[in-house]
């Protein structure tokens, strides 16, 4: 699949209009344009380009930068922990809320709580991400000055606590592109589980309504879920370009539309195939998780 | 991803004014009332740390192809030239004390300071003048950014220890200028092996001559300078520069206004007045060598006739583009020559082209087009439409829409193709297939505009609409030959009115920059930001 993923974006980003932004620069002549492309190995036709990127890649090497001349696993080194590390804040936050909230909602179902939370997280899921970011930007920074607005850590201290507080405002928008779904599909999943028999069979002998709910429903429900969270994932790569660029965080997202904006092939073509490893990753803890909570899988 | 994207940040600019004027109640309260610039009146005090928002990741190389906009910062504030942009843009000495031409202006000679030292304590010579040039910007399969500004320049030779010599193939009265405009001296004894690609200087720590040296270079956040200890000049009084990159403009405002910025441009016009009511924050604005145009492609018949390019700029409401786009800050352009320059400046050609729709309708019809079906002008029975490409950056695209507007007033049908910036750029200008576009060009502080004007640069350079004229040729060389300031005054007086009656390209507006700066921050000479980077040493913070 990642083979795949990386032929079909070599030639696609190949065919795209435009070309490396040093040479797509107002500035500069025909001469130089000239020169520059054939610096680049730009003249060489693309099948040929991409033998000799299979070739490196097989042995770990993804090229180098158009736009720094630096190696393209470098460039994507520095900026995938940053990240790992916001995504994984906004899927820890999504989780950690979205399920008790839905779990919530589907026990205290068609009640004025239920109503309220379900047009949260309608509004949730309209809201732009920028706008958000911004909006909560003026809030917090500019007006309560309370947390900073951009950059992973503070310039003159780079400490945990400081790490922290620049993660709060990035993490919280981003998980706003994933929490509604979570809390919806958290709440439907527990409705359908509280109307099996073996939940009235688990409520009729005896056993107390909170061993029912965290035994039974909510591991239960949980199934979909999991499937439905894996499923997530790409959006929140997604999501995290804007929350990169909002708040000034050097991550994959913006790297990718630094990449795109100046036409950096190599680096384009590393970061489908990183954006592509996530992807298979995440699937294959989906499926291990599964065999934890359902105990009808097992892996073979 | 991208159109989606610009969308949203378009969206985002006028969004982000409303949410801010929603905050802004809460804002003033939290605030201490304003108060003024303190001490003003005291004299500069050392100490202090200035931080200044860029774009992007910059490229510590003024000549690498890859080192756009957002690296002239900081190259300005740690490179020399030779001489450097003066506060009335005229060139002033940097590396070189002085110059002198010979009397056939075809070689120049340049004495060079003495005793200058790089920022790793290597001496400087004029081997490293003649490195950055011969082997650098010269050298054709390098590619290197600027080149085409040096198309006169043969080779540069070493004198001695402290002379160059500039050999050139043809007059070129504007050499000085050129040289302060993003020419830095490269490090010879750091450079050799491949100068244009070597990343620990480019994307590191590079060893420079300037009041300030890079201390650090942190990908995707910041590059922090501290003093050079080794630089000629007066010690610098601020302790730190520090550059962070912050890529969205309305966070870059949201910065300022918590104060974690103390100077920046605001390229998002329409936040001014929240800018401007913000305690702390001072507002200016700026000169700008820059102008905006309208370019018709040359190879459209319909564009060569001279009545029917000014009958456009009358059709035109440009001052209506001004206030609307540039929120008043900017003047009606007529020529290439920008009102910053001071020296050469003509403004009694400001008002050559009011706005005037019954002058644009009289002078088409003198073209010979005139009113058919819809209300559009038709000519031989072809109706007049054509296509104007909108790249997507900065105002170009509210501008085109005010411009199909008032040339649909009368009857000239425009239809609007808007490109993502890179596809645009290899559409209208690589392979020059386009009708018609709007831009600007940003030029160095002098008025010779030949690169931009000159027949020889039609098609492949940057003569942009192709236009092509014996009498403009023959204007622009003049400029270039003539030796004293007086004849070059009156040969590019000559140039501005003929330009603005024979309109190669149409000519829009000239924009000023607003900078935001904190009231602490002092010392800032009155020059687009970019600019005041040369001036980087005399910056001040007053103690609060």
């Amino acid at each position: 699949m990642i083979v795949f993923a990386s032929a079909l974006t070599f030639f696609f980003v190949n065919l795209a209009p435009g070309g490396p932004a040093s040479v797509m620069r107002f500035d500069v002549t025909a001469e130089q344009r000239e020169a520059l492309i054939k610096r680049m190995g730009l003249d060489r036709p693309v099948t040929q380009r991409y033998v000799e990127w299979v070739a490196g890649a097989v042995r770990g090497d993804l090229g180098s930068s158009l736009l720094t001349d630096e190696p393209v696993a470098q460039r994507i080194g520095e900026r995938l922990p940053n990240t790992l590390t916001l995504a994984g804040a906004a899927l820890v936050l999504s989780i950690g809320i979205g399920i008790p909230i839905g779990l919530i909602q589907a026990l205290r179902r068609e009640s004025a709580l239920d109503h309220v939370l379900s047009l949260l997280s309608a509004t949730g899921l309209a809201v732009p991400v920028f706008w958000l970011g911004i909006v909560l930007i003026l809030i917090f920074a500019v007006s309560l000055r309370v947390l900073p607005s951009a950059g992973v850590t503070g310039i003159a201290a780079d400490t945990i606590a400081e790490r922290l507080r620049h993660l709060v405002l990035p993490a919280v928008v981003l998980a706003t592109t994933v929490l509604p779904t979570v809390v919806r599909f958290m709440r439907s999943a527990a409705i359908e589980v509280l109307h099996e028999d073996y939940i009235r069979t688990a409520a009729s002998k005896g056993l107390a309504p909170r061993v029912v709910v965290t035994r039974h429903v909510l591991r239960n429900a949980l199934i979909p879920v999991v499937s439905a969270i894996g499923a997530l994932v790409p959006r929140l790569l997604g999501g995290a370009v804007v929350t990169e660029q909002v708040f000034s965080w050097p991550g994959l997202g913006r790297l990718a539309l630094e990449a795109a904006q100046g036409r950096d092939y190599p680096l384009i073509i590393g970061l489908t195939v990183v954006a592509a490893s996530i992807a298979v990753v995440t699937t294959l803890i989906v499926d291990i998780a599964y065999t934890r909570i359902d105990p009808r899988v097992r892996l073979g | 991803m991208r159109p989606a994207l610009s969308t949203f940040l378009l969206r985002a600019t006028s969004l982000t004014v409303v949410a801010a004027l929603a905050v802004s109640a809460c804002t003033s309260a939290t605030q201490p009332g304003a108060s003024t610039a303190p001490s003003a009146q005291a004299g500069p005090v050392a100490g202090g740390t200035v931080t200044i928002p860029i774009g992007a990741d910059p490229t510590l190389n003024p000549w690498s192809p890859n080192a756009f906009v957002e690296s002239l910062f900081i190259n300005r504030a740690i490179f020399d030239g030779l001489t450097k942009p003066g506060k009335d843009l005229a060139p002033a000495p940097d590396l070189a004390e002085s110059w002198t031409t010979a009397s056939d202006g075809l070689s120049w000679t340049f004495k060079l300071r003495s005793g200058v030292k790089w920022s790793d304590g290597k001496p400087f010579s004029a081997d490293d003048v003649a490195f950055t040039f011969n082997d650098v910007v010269l050298k054709p399969d390098l590619g290197a950014q600027n080149r085409a500004s040096y198309a006169a320049v043969k080779s540069v030779t070493v004198v001695d220890a402290n002379t160059v010599r500039f050999d050139l193939t043809r007059k070129f009265a504007a050499l000085a200028s050129f040289l302060a405009y993003n020419a830095g001296i490269l490090p010879k004894h750091v450079l050799s092996a491949d100068p244009l690609k070597t990343t620990s200087f480019n994307k590191g720590v590079p060893v420079s001559t300037g009041p300030f040296k890079v201390e650090k270079y942190t990908s995707g956040q910041s590059v922090s300078l501290v003093r050079n200890e080794n630089y000629f000049g007066a010690k610098p009084y601020l302790e730190k520069v520090v550059f962070t990159v912050v890529p969205d403009p309305n966070t870059q405002i949201a910065q300022a206004l918590s104060g974690d910025l103390q100077i920046m441009i605001l390229d998002n016009k329409a936040a001014v007045d929240r800018v401007k009511s913000a305690s702390g924050l001072l507002v200016v604005s700026r000169p700008l060598v820059q102008y905006y145009w309208l370019s018709l492609n040359q190879t459209d018949s319909r564009f060569t006739d001279v009545r029917v390019r000014q009958a456009f700029v009358h059709a035109i409401d440009r001052q209506a583009i001004i206030k609307s786009v540039e929120l008043g800050y900017g003047s009606i352009a007529n020529s290439p020559i920008t009102p910053a320059l001071k020296a050469y400046y003509d403004p009694s050609l400001a008002s050559k082209y009011p706005y005037d729709p019954a002058k644009a309708t009289e002078l088409l019809k003198a073209a010979g087009w005139t009113p058919g079906a819809g209300g559009v002008l038709q000519k031989d029975g072809k109706p007049f439409v054509f296509t104007m490409d909108v790249g997507q950056r900065g105002v170009l695209e509210p501008v085109n829409a005010l411009i199909q507007q008032d040339l649909k007033k009368v009857g000239v049908t425009v239809e609007l193709n808007t490109m993502e910036w890179n596809a645009y750029i290899q559409k209208d200008v690589v392979r020059r297939e386009y009708t018609a576009t709007v831009n600007w060009w940003t030029y160095p502080s002098d008025p010779d505009v030949f690169p931009y004007y000159h027949s020889s640069a039609a098609g492949k350079r940057f003569n942009i609409p192709g236009y092509q004229d014996p009498r403009l040729d023959d204007l622009l060389v003049q400029g270039q030959s003539a030796s004293d300031l007086e004849t070059r005054k009156a040969v590019y007086k000559e140039l501005q009115r003929y330009t603005s009656e024979v309109l190669p390209y149409l000519f829009l507006w000239y924009p000023q920059e607003i900078d935001v700066l904190s009231s602490a921050l002092q010392g800032v000479p009155e020059l687009g930001l970019r600019d005041s980077m040369h001036y980087i040493g005399e910056w001040w913070l007053a103690k609060k």
